[in-house]
């Protein structure tokens, strides 16, 4: 037995690493991702140097912090035409213009030298001398052909002191970008090896140890913060789970009764209607009809009421969660009720025909009888891997059902996160959701083998 | 064609529920057709701020407008208006996906479950070389065309990518082909596991449940109408695929198919001769299955604001606008009735065709 869970559990695990990796990856890839938040507050004072520095100084040690000021995997290609250390360049905007002008002129290098001049020629100039060269100093920030940049150096040149010129060196740079310009240069590929130091390794070695790092949003680290969502969802889960089941269990055997051709004709196409209502649009009815003033106000409406602490005994608290997760489970167990109800009928009736079922009524056993302890045994093998089928599903309705009641769980801080951008978050999210799958699975199994000898010493 | 055409007929003549169905479907579909020449009072993201949340069927509140027969939401905005046009978005956006959703789920899981996991041959050397010759494939038909358009780069620089990309891979397959050649454990041909590749991808894709799946990916793609819909096509043809391996498999083992395969025929013309009439059934059950599922999504994923812009009209967003004020039923009765019914349609149609087609085979 513990050799086949073993065997599960190696088949998983490169499943969940290559899902991880693939949303971790993608999510370092796209434009814009890090810590853009933080750049977007720096814009407004972008233009007072003083600030300007000291908020690239913080920025700079907020991405060293957070480790996002290394490579993002172990090698990568670029094209020649980019400057190797383009990751290492902040704020994104500058990384933009020299990432600009080195694919615009071909040549990293002088691109690099120009942007470096151009960098320190900024840095020193008072505020009297910058204004008369304002404009020409955003011409080269936007300019497109070479024309133009030749135009704007040449007006800097003349406005200003020979000396800061001298210092920055930006028209030999300029003249050197210039001069030494290619067209093609991007058509070759160039690769670069980073070793060990770089993001998804350190992101890689903090998962196997069981960190899934800090999140965006408040800098704390993300198994806390999904260590507090979690509590909610689970009970959610496991109690409409649990009433969702024997709910289905109850009406497939009225339904497979020999008189129970009343309760076919009533459930099953009600039971296909409620199929067809989205969970969302159920959910927002049911809170309506039964949460509001405006009709009957049987519960309340939002979130998890308020903690009073001491004075309560657990009682008074069990009833209060209650009163507010009572809406939520109902919901989730009127939305999932039609698809377990029809797979336990399938199965049920499937068992029904049988040969021994027909003994057992020969018999004279009662219908009671032959139905709970003739039928059901057999016919809840299959129900297991349905019940394992149909946790993906439950997952999904937990994400809407917490958003529209605002409880406070993992499905609701995905939404969050997700609306925030709060990367590692999200990436963790994933990862627990996918082990929940797993372990579901692995349970499947496990309840399979033990109800069922054969599977048993197939397996091993 | 003539086999769909078949089914239809046959399912008119008897199933009344089914009749009922195609005709609020076609009707549906006329409706959101039509809409530029109806005659609505008003256009579905025009702003009412006079007669915010007013009930359906009520008068007028300010003397000089038309009615607003359905009522407006908290922004004045036309309910009637919205919920035709709302059907048309829903349309707009999951017909095209699911139609090629199908067919990349279609074209897989035939070739899966026609070939198994021990009939498709390549040689050693061709396979390792396509995988060498997808390096600069990606180099030079994705990557390079990425940062050009992001630069703005001018159409030739894009055609010497073009030719860059086409050239370079083929001439490094057809070299290395020869050059692995000459390798005794590489000249060898082997069976490719067609089957177990699309099981294995099936497999990681639906390890995450696709509403997270599509959540996630919806963070880190721009929030467009191109991108989601390229999101909802990556995550919808796997249910397709599925149902094609499995009726492959079982067509395969068909005496007639046999037959035809010991007629000599070749593989793609036993694909889309003699297999392909015979799977068109079933794709046709799980498009309007999956049609159902992907309206189901998409107007969660308005109602949840996620992945669709704001001015996108939709019945999702219609049904958001109650969280502000629940005393507004028409907001979510209205268009979660429409949402419903045209579900329930797709779900009726399909089921009818799935047991026309069960009764079909016994």
């Amino acid at each position: 037995m513990a050799n086949f869970v073993l065997r599960r559990l190696l088949v998983a695990i490169p499943t969940l690493w290559l899902i991880a990796s693939a949303i971790f990856l993608l999510s370092k890839l796209m434009p814009g991702a890090f810590g853009s938040a933080h750049l977007a507050q720096q814009e407004a004072g972008y233009y007072s140097r003083s600030d300007a520095a000291s908020h690239d100084h913080s920025y700079r040690q907020f991405l060293k912090s957070t480790g996002q000021d290394l490579p993002l995997f172990y090698f990568s290609v670029s094209s020649a035409a980019l400057p190797d250390t383009l990751y290492r360049v902040f704020p994104e905007r500058d990384r933009a213009f020299l990432q600009k002008i080195s694919w615009q002129y071909g040549n990293p290098d002088a691109a690099a030298r120009f942007f470096r001049s151009l960098k320190t020629l900024e840095a020193s100039l008072t505020e009297t001398e910058r204004q008369p060269i304002q404009a020409h100093l955003y011409t080269i920030y936007s300019h497109r052909n070479a024309s133009e940049l030749e135009e704007a150096t040449a007006c800097i040149a003349a406005l200003l002191p020979a000396d800061r010129l001298k210092h920055s060196q930006i028209l030999e740079n300029s003249a050197l970008l210039l001069a030494n310009s290619s067209g093609y240069t991007f058509l070759s590929p160039s690769m670069q090896w980073h070793g060990s130091q770089n993001q998804y390794h350190h992101w890689l070695v903090g998962l196997a140890k069981g960190s899934l790092g800090t999140s965006l949003r408040d800098g704390r680290p993300v198994s806390t913060v999904l260590a507090e969502a979690i509590g909610n969802t689970w009970w959610l889960l496991l109690i409409s789970v649990c009433f969702a089941t024997m709910l289905a269990m109850e009406l497939a055997l009225l339904m497979v009764r020999r008189s129970g051709r009343i309760w076919r004709s009533m459930l099953l196409p009600s039971l296909f209607l409620l199929d067809s209502i989205p969970l969302f649009v159920l959910a927002m009815l049911l809170l309506v009809l039964l949460a509001s003033p405006a009709f009957v106000q049987l519960f309340p409406v939002y979130g998890m009421g308020y903690y009073s602490g001491y004075d309560q005994s657990w009682v008074q608290q069990l009833s209060q969660w209650l009163q507010f997760m009572a809406l939520p489970m109902i919901c989730l167990v009127l939305a999932n009720l039609p698809y377990l109800t029809n797979q336990f009928y399938q199965s049920v009736s499937a068992v029904a025909g049988q040969d021994y079922i027909r003994t057992a009524r020969a018999k004279g056993l009662s219908e009671q009888r032959v139905i709970r302890s003739h039928m059901l045994r057999n016919a809840l093998l299959p129900v297991i891997t349905h019940l394992s089928d149909f946790l993906p599903a439950l997952v999904a309705g937990a994400v809407i059902i917490e958003t529209i009641f605002a409880i406070p769980g993992v499905g609701r801080l995905l939404i969050d996160a997700v609306l925030a951008r709060d990367y590692p978050v999200i990436v963790g999210i994933v990862v627990i959701v996918a082990i929940f799958r797993l372990l579901s699975h692995l349970l499947s199994d496990l309840l399979y083998a033990l109800a069922d000898p054969r599977i048993r010493t197939h397996a091993s | 064609m003539k086999n769909l055409w078949q089914i239809a007929r046959a399912l008119w003549q008897t199933a009344p529920a089914f009749r009922l169905a195609l005709l609020y479907l076609v009707l549906l579909g006329m409706v959101a057709l039509a809409l530029p020449w109806l005659p609505l009072a008003y256009t579905p993201n025009e702003l009412d701020l006079d007669q915010i949340y007013q009930a359906p069927f009520g008068g007028s509140a300010v003397a000089d407008k038309p009615r607003h027969w359905l009522g407006t939401d908290g922004l004045g905005r036309d309910v009637l208006a919205n919920m035709l046009y709302g059907a048309r978005t829903a349309f707009a956006i999951s017909l095209p996906v699911m139609a090629l959703a199908s067919l990349i789920g279609l074209a897989l899981g035939a070739t899966a479950g026609l070939y198994g996991n021990r009939r498709l041959y390549l040689s050693r050397a061709r396979l390792l070389a396509l995988l060498l010759g997808l390096l600069p494939f990606m180099y030079y038909g994705v990557y390079l065309p990425t940062i050009l358009s992001s630069q703005g780069g001018a159409s030739s620089d894009f055609l010497m990518t073009g030719i860059a990309a086409i050239g370079l891979t083929l001439l490094l397959v057809a070299g290395l082909t020869l050059l692995f050649k000459q390798l005794p454990f590489l000249k060898k041909k082997a069976p490719f596991p067609v089957d177990e590749l699309l099981l294995r991808l099936i497999e990681v894709q639906t390890s995450i449940p696709r509403l997270v799946l599509i959540l996630v990916l919806a963070a880190i793609a721009p929030p467009t109408l191109l991108a989601l819909s390229v999101l909802l096509v990556l995550t919808f043809w796997t249910g397709t695929a599925r149902l094609a391996r499995a009726e492959m498999l079982r067509i395969r083992e068909l005496p007639f198919f046999e037959a035809a395969t010991s007629l000599g025929y070749t593989q793609k013309r036993l694909l889309v001769r003699h297999a392909l009439p015979h799977l068109l059934g079933p794709i046709l059950v799980a498009f309007s299955f999956g049609l159902a599922g992907l309206l189901m999504l998409e107007s969660t994923l308005s109602f949840l604001n996620i992945g669709v812009s704001t001015d996108l009209v939709s019945w999702g967003r219609m049904i958001a606008g109650i969280r502000t004020n629940t005393a507004a039923w028409w907001l979510v009765a209205i268009p979660g009735v429409m949402l419903s019914l045209t579900v329930l349609a797709l779900q009726t149609f399909s089921y009818y065709v799935l047991q026309f087609l069960q009764l079909k085979q016994h």
